[in-house]
């Protein structure tokens, strides 16, 4: 049995979107989250194991972009966290 | 887990199987005869590795020797990365560092270094062609993190640099070595840009190319070819670079290949969340005799739980080999302002000390075999990977050694010894065996997870049958889709699209083991096979069969005829080996030359393995039928489902 349509997304530009903002916003917000872990890890090790956990996080947001209700809520939570992570990469200290 | 939940983990899954099906199936049958790649080649080329191990001397000195009949070679630096099985090492040259230095002229006849441009062009103009001419080679090296990398992937698996290095295929810059292929004019230009776009000091006459130590010369790319490298190269879809009429900055093969591991990713992760309520109860699942729908969703199942840590640590790593461009573009563009030379030096890539050119000349001279010679009796149980010299004929040469231990001795590590010729002096040393650190550490996990280098041949018979089951899982996958779709309420229009998907896919993926055989046999018969002969073989009776395949609009018959063919032409294979060459089973194994002897039982037990298949379904076609007591209607369902399934 296919799954049950009563639990998926109908419109099509819905869908397009949390396609849009799980490929789109998942990947900057697990690359803005890595470059603010570089603040707190020594840039080489935070590179080479982002190599397992950037990807591992990317396509576990695109798989949350799906399971939020509302595709706006997920551009928003994404801007969100991506705007955090960035500031905490940029944060003027040490 | 709620309903909405599991549907959506349900959708998801199902939407990104079928997207990636056909091309996942073929980077995984690829792949997966990809770990006997060296067994493969040794086959095709009757020379077996094994039968006449070590006996191939790493003689370096003769080869800066003939370097130097045709460049000056003062100024320049060089990195040669040793190829796994010993027989060949990568050279980079680089340009010299001392701008005073003037371009030898006579060296333009067609020497290493000419070679490194044009020598390329001949084989892109074969075929492998663009984004890989130049890059085939130059990514190959440690240096290529620096250099070439931005033309495409390396031509082996071993050079563990190649890896990420070539990964990174992007710039501008890239372009000008993306364009090496074609001819002697577009090479020039070729090099002409990037020597703007380096803004490198003196001549841009830098080399890259593959020399064999056995032959003494320079590596013919084309007649090196094997069925092995044809293999690797296709599991990461390197064939699919040149579809493209037009270039988009990245090689599209790559490209794609990561694409779809990146789906194959979130399959595996929708996957786990759909069947984790029922995990163990499935696992102990199985029931072979029951309705066919029931059959693929147990196997999917079951198979799918068991491979699934080793598919997932395919699915990332594999990405990162293919296509770390998401990832190292960006690190490069915010953390190292756009210095790749930097971002791959700092992931433990090549020589990370810089020495600087002093324009004095060096009174001493190095021998850099005796050199390596004292450096490999120091490491014990430990490979020498790289030997790099720096600012050569210079004051302040340097030579470099980086080693790697063996994996019986340790999983990972780096080793590395600076030796200074002016005053004969090691400058600094750090062993293989010493505490890898966390980088090195984790880089190799990547490496020796996706080679699975780690457990000697029994290890790689182990991942090899995880990569076939991998393919069972697949091919499971997509008959669960259509059988829950194979109802009459679904609308005929849709039934008919089901129908036609499921039978392109299976007629392309269950052509391969045939096409394979048949591609393997015929390069017996014909005289020094390179890669057009291959790729015509391969491609055109792939081509073929697929077409009969989807034309017979069948899916048990084409079930059954692929598994009479595999039967057939995997044991024919040894047969026609032992013909042929008289390379029977006896005979090699008293040889020694196990690799041979490998690739010839393999075949042996995947041609038995393939007619036990074919007997099974055969036999089962017929059991229905004799089936009185089932009543009519439901012996008709039966019967409509096995048509469409089988």
């Amino acid at each position: 049995m296919p799954a049950n349509k009563k639990y998926l997304t109908k419109s099509g530009w819905t869908k397009l979107s949390k396609i849009l903002v799980g490929v789109i916003g998942g990947y900057l917000v697990s690359l803005s989250f890595h470059a603010a872990l570089t603040r707190f890890f020594p840039l080489e090790n935070v590179m080479i194991t982002s190599f397992v956990t950037a990807y591992v996080l990317w396509a576990t947001l695109l798989l949350f972009a799906f399971l939020i209700k509302k595709a706006w809520q997920t551009w928003a939570l994404y801007t969100v966290l991506v705007v955090v992570f960035s500031g905490i990469y940029m944060l003027p200290i040490g | 887990m709620d309903n909405r939940k599991y549907n959506i983990y349900f959708n998801t899954h199902t939407v990104s199987g079928i997207i990636i099906c056909a091309i996942l199936y073929v980077m995984f049958f690829a792949g997966s005869f990809t770990f006997f790649k060296d067994d493969i080649t040794a086959w095709q080329k009757n020379d077996s590795q094994l039968a006449h191990k070590g006996a191939v001397k790493k003689d370096f000195n003769y080869l800066i020797d003939s370097l130097g009949k045709k460049h000056k070679l003062i100024g320049r630096d060089f990195d040669f990365t040793i190829q796994r099985n010993h027989s060949g090492v990568y050279v980079a040259m680089s340009a010299s560092h001392d701008s005073t230095n003037k371009k030898k002229k006579d060296g333009e006849g067609g020497g290493f270094g000419e070679r490194g441009g044009r020598g390329e062009g001949r084989r892109g103009g074969r075929g492998e062609g663009r984004g890989e001419g130049r890059g085939a080679v130059a990514a190959a090296s440690d240096t290529a993190g620096r250099r070439g990398f931005r033309g495409g992937r390396a031509g082996k698996p071993d050079s563990n640099a190649t890896m990420i290095a070539a990964s990174a295929t992007r710039g501008d810059k890239g372009k000008a070595e993306m364009s090496g292929g074609g001819d002697k004019k577009d090479g020039e230009k070729g090099e002409k840009k990037e020597r703007k776009g380096r803004g490198r000091r003196g001549d841009g006459d830098n080399a890259y190319f593959t020399y064999d130590f056995a032959k003494h010369q320079e590596a013919d790319y084309t007649t090196g070819y094997t069925m092995g490298e044809f293999l690797y190269r296709l599991h990461f879809l390197a064939q699919v670079n040149q579809v493209l009429p037009f270039r988009i900055g990245v090689p599209f093969g790559y490209l794609l290949a990561g694409i779809v591991s990146f789906i194959f990713l979130f399959a595996l992760i929708t996957g786990l969340l759909l069947h984790w309520d029922k995990l163990v109860s499935n696992f102990f699942t199985f029931r072979p005799w029951n309705k066919w729908k029931n059959v693929w969703t147990e196997a999917h199942t079951v198979l799918g739980v068991i491979g699934f840590p080793y598919q997932l640590v395919f699915a990332i790593t594999g990405i990162i080999l293919i296509f770390n461009s998401f990832l190292i573009v960006p690190y490069t563009q915010l953390f190292y302002k756009g210095n790749q030379e930097k971002i791959y030096k700092d992931l433990g890539y090549g020589v990370k000390s810089e020495f600087k050119y002093t324009y004095k000349p060096l009174q001493a001279k190095a021998n850099v075999d005796s050199l390596v010679a004292i450096v490999e009796n120091k490491w014990q149980r430990s490979d020498v990977s790289t030997v790099a010299i720096r600012n050569y004929g210079d004051a302040n040469m340097h030579v470099v050694v980086i080693g790697k231990p063996q994996t019986t001795a340790q999983m990972n590590g780096q080793g590395e010894w600076i030796y200074r010729v002016r005053d004969n002096r090691v400058i600094s040393e750090r062993s293989p065996l010493a505490d890898a650190g966390y980088l090195a550490t984790f880089k190799g996990m990547i490496y020796h997870l996706h080679f699975g280098d780690f457990g000697g041949r029994p290890l790689k018979v182990i991942y090899f049958v995880l990569g076939i089951l991998g393919c069972v899982v697949i091919n499971s996958g997509v008959m669960i889709w259509l059988v829950a779709r194979d109802k009459k309420s679904i609308p005929e229009g849709k039934r008919k699209f089901n129908f036609w998907t499921a039978n392109i896919y299976l007629g392309s993926s269950l052509s391969m083991l045939p096409v394979l055989g048949v591609t393997m046999i015929a390069l017996l018969f014909l005289e020094k096979p390179g890669q057009p002969e291959i790729y015509h073989w391969f491609f055109y009776s792939w081509l073929a069969l697929g077409i009969y395949f989807v034309a017979l609009r069948n899916l048990e018959r084409v079930n059954r005829q692929s598994m009479f063919l595999s039967a057939v032409i995997c044991l024919a294979l040894p047969i026609f080996d032992g013909l042929v060459r008289s390379n029977w089973f006896w005979v090699t194994y008293a040889q020694g030359a196990f690799d041979i002897l490998f690739i010839d039982v393999l075949f042996l037990i995947l041609g038995v393995i393939s007619a036990a298949i074919y007997w099974k379904i055969s036999q089962r076609k017929i059991a229905p039928a004799a089936k009185t007591s089932a009543s009519a209607p439901r012996r008709k369902a039966q019967q409509l489902e096995e048509a469409a399934t089988a």
